[in-house]
């Protein structure tokens, strides 16, 4: 017997060459059992280079440059816009915003049939557009929309299966969280693929390109939701009722009401997004807009009207000075340091000034009052909470695909995928099935940053178009998020839901709408066009 | 300096963090005075071994200590069970313990978190003033990125003790109290320290070459402070420890409370 074959470990040189996929079998094991998902990727990558060590085929070299991959987690400025935009939701979503815009749909779509469907996919595609943050929006949908909608006599299927769907929305209607951090793995996928390809002048894809793609497919499932709810309303009644219109008092109020919480929430959402979409604004930027907007409609709803000094005054005037200085910006020059300022740029300059003089008193008028509901405190703890959350998956992440690196993961995954038959199609087609079925599992944030940037660059090498394998990859997900059994959103509102309502029955609510997204990544996947003519138009 | 620094990294991870963890081990296993301080010092001394076999066996790790660390590691040991032994026995010294990492990763992460509104604001006030008056001053936007790294890495050990880290929950959330606490004991002594370990050893030479040149921003009008942005990496590895400290304290005494 050859005892040198025993001593250098035997099953170890046979398995040495397979630890990579090993690797991630034992990950999906160990994820089951439960503990923090980010920092059982860490610690199942360290075992696996420990055992990689030992059989000898793995550089502990490779594990080196992890302090500067989590400084890169620091220094990178795009991914700034993730607390900004959770900060922004969180506001929204306890100051009762959200809760407003829902009653008041409510009331407007009630009498038409399946109107409470409509109301929740609407205030959820609105939502989804301000925060995308997975379970918020179920939850909160879940908890003011489901019992109402079962009061009123809907099918508990079709209503759960509608406040699911419309939560999920979240993900693929930018600014989503997820699109940013897609985004940025995908921008640094793009540009290794065309580095390997030797593109001397390689191109660059931003997570604005990936806003604008995924603007109108997610627009077109808002519609596709929209256009099921009416079907069904209309061919089965008795699943989706019409409130009596008498029951909601006269249409006039209702309108009126409804005017009253809809333009700013519409407002607020159209600038963020405008601005990036438009090129005039980073996602950064666009996110600190959009939480000071956010926290001066929450200010604005629950500040006193009689008090002048710290009431809605003072929000209302902050509010109209913030729309002055763009109007001062767009008519006058008022850029500062330039040899020449004519008398009328002088007068503008001296008026913005004024006007930037006034934006702090309405700001702080907004965080007194928050502070004084005891609203402050719990909305900055849940954005540090959730923004840590995010950032120490990131942090795990990074260390999984650095030993899957260094145990030769990546060509394993890009002969994989070369070997696919079908080519580029099979490939993706692959992919996608694999990042499906990871989702029942795993969250959106975890696989965009583990298997993204895995698969991105032999992908993109292939010659696929960079934005609509994004915008793909997101519906995929989200799909992913709503399929029975193990959607993450049936899981949330099976939290929140009365008891009165069936597992079974929000799984059965869900399917329609699974396969109204399958049609659509169909939709897509045969007509490119609808991720890639909007980014096409804006970033010529 | 920047040696200095690298070498009271190492000493952080080596004599007080490394120790420290196998305390609810020692705890879990035995609830008598003097048997759990033996108990811990088994404990260190078997895993230190084993580690220490391992780098041996392993040619490409060139991990040496030098014999003033292995001192004030050994020194730290014993001492840590000494006073384990005053303090009454494993179990007690734990939970005093990690009632006081849980005060200290809570605070530090109740503190940090407001930067994330003085950072949307400061972000807000550069946005005016930028496409307004067409002014940019570096440091401005510096400061964002530095609260933004201040923020995640500091307040992720928070994020731990309130339980805020995405759980694939299809078992953990039916499960029993005491199946919850095995599978945290476990993940903690997995994956959590052996993570914290790995950051403290690879960030120490990172830190210490940022320390040694007292490392800037790359713009001389920015702010020149990278050096300190980048110990913030040993840092949150601490205070994750310290989060894990906690869960592990915790865990082990339902664990034990469930067997009496």
């Amino acid at each position: 017997m050859d005892l040198s074959a025993l001593e250098t470990g035997f099953c170890l040189c046979t398995f040495a060459h397979w630890l990579d996929i090993l690797m991630v079998i034992v990950l999906c094991g160990f994820l089951i059992a439960g503990y923090p998902v980010a920092l059982t990727l860490g610690g199942v990558a360290l075992i696996f280079a420990v055992i990689g060590m030992a059989a000898g085929v793995f550089d502990v070299s490779f594990l080196k440059p992890y302090p500067s991959r989590i400084f890169g987690a620091v220094s990178n400025t795009t991914l700034i816009a993730v607390p900004m935009f959770i900060l922004m939701g969180v506001i929204l979503e306890k100051s009762k915003i959200a809760e407003d815009l829902l009653d008041e749909m409510a009331k407007l779509f009630g009498s038409l049939p399946g109107g409470l469907g409509l109301s929740v996919t609407f205030v959820g595609a609105l939502l989804a557009a301000s925060t995308g943050i997975v379970g918020a929006t179920v939850v909160t949908m879940g908890l003011l929309s489901l019992p109402t909608m079962l009061r009123r006599g809907y099918d508990p299927a079709f209503a759960s299966g509608s406040i699911a769907a419309a939560g999920t929305l979240g993900q693929i209607i930018p600014p989503s969280i997820v699109l940013i951090l897609l985004g940025d793995v995908i921008s640094n996928a793009y540009q290794r693929a065309q580095l390997e390809l030797g593109v001397t002048s390689p191109d660059t894809v931003s997570v604005g390109h990936l806003f604008a793609g995924a603007l109108l497919p997610g627009l077109m499932l808002v519609g596709l939701y929209m256009a099921w709810q009416i079907f069904v309303a209309v061919t089965s009644p008795s699943k989706a009722p019409p409130i009596p219109a008498e029951e909601l008092g006269s249409r006039r109020e209702i309108w009126i009401s409804a005017l009253k919480v809809m333009p700013a929430p519409l407002l607020l959402i159209a600038s963020v997004l405008g601005s990036i979409l438009a090129g005039a604004a980073t996602p950064t930027e666009a996110a600190s807009v959009g939480a000071v907007g956010a926290l001066l409609i929450a200010g604005g709803r629950i500040a006193p009207k009689t008090s002048f000094a710290a009431g809605r005054p003072a929000i209302y005037a902050t509010a109209v000075a913030v729309l002055l200085l763009i109007l001062l910006t767009s008519l006058f020059d008022l850029r500062l340091g330039r040899e020449q300022i004519s008398t009328s740029e002088q007068i503008g300059i001296a008026l913005a000034f004024l006007l930037c003089a006034i934006t702090p008193w309405g700001i702080f008028t907004s965080l007194y009052h928050l502070a004084k509901t005891a609203t402050l405190s719990p909305v900055v703890d849940q954005t540090a909470r959730v923004t840590t959350m995010v950032f120490t998956i990131l942090i795990g992440a990074a260390l999984f695909s650095l030993v899957f690196r260094g145990l030769g993961g990546d060509d394993t995954v890009e002969r994989a995928l070369s070997a696919t038959p079908g080519g580029a199609f099979g490939a993706v087609v692959l992919v996608m099935f694999v990042m499906f079925v990871l989702g029942f599992f795993l969250d959106f944030i975890e696989i965009t940053l583990v298997v993204v940037p895995l698969v991105g660059p032999p992908l993109l090498m292939m010659g696929i178009d960079p934005i609509w394998l994004g915008v793909m990859m997101a519906i995929n997900l989200q799909t992913s998020f709503l399929t029975p059994p193990f959607g993450f959103a049936l899981f949330y509102l099976r939290g929140v839901a009365p008891d009165s309502v069936s597992t079974t029955q929000i799984y059965r609510g869900a399917l329609p709408f699974v396969g109204i997204q399958i049609f659509a990544l169909g939709l897509i996947a045969v007509f490119p066009a609808i991720a890639t003519t909007l980014p096409k138009l804006l970033y010529p | 300096m920047g040696v200095i620094v690298g070498d009271i990294l190492n000493w952080l991870a080596c004599a007080l963090v490394f120790p420290l963890m196998a305390l609810p081990l020692a705890a879990l296993a035995s609830r008598a005075r003097l048997q759990s301080s033996g108990l811990f010092l088994v404990i260190v001394f078997a895993i230190t071994g084993a580690g220490a076999v391992f780098i041996h066996l392993v040619p490409a790790l060139t991990l040496s200590a030098s014999a003033i660390s292995i001192g004030i590691f050994v020194s730290a040991v014993i001492a840590i069970a000494t006073l384990v032994y005053i303090a009454g026995g494993a179990a007690l010294a734990a939970a005093k313990l990690g009632a006081l990492a849980r005060a200290i990763t809570q605070t530090a992460g109740r503190t940090v978190m407001w930067l994330l509104l003085v950072m949307a604001l400061v972000q807000f006030a550069i946005v005016l003033l930028r496409y307004v008056f067409g002014v940019n001053w570096i440091f401005m936007q510096e400061s964002v990125t530095y609260m933004h790294g201040i923020v995640f890495l500091v307040a992720a050990g928070y994020a731990l003790i309130t339980d805020d880290h995405v759980r694939v929950d299809i078992i953990y959330r039916g499960a029993s109290e005491k199946r919850k606490a095995l599978t945290n004991l476990i993940g903690t002594y997995f994956a959590l320290f052996p993570i914290c370990l790995l950051i403290l050893w690879a960030s120490s030479p990172y830190v210490a070459r940022s320390w040694a040149v007292f490392e800037g921003s790359t713009d001389t009008s920015g702010i020149q402070g990278v050096f300190l942005l980048k110990s913030l990496i040993p840092t949150f590895a601490v205070l994750m420890a310290f989060g894990g400290f906690s869960i592990a304290q915790s865990a082990a005494s339902t664990l034990n409370e469930r067997e009496t």
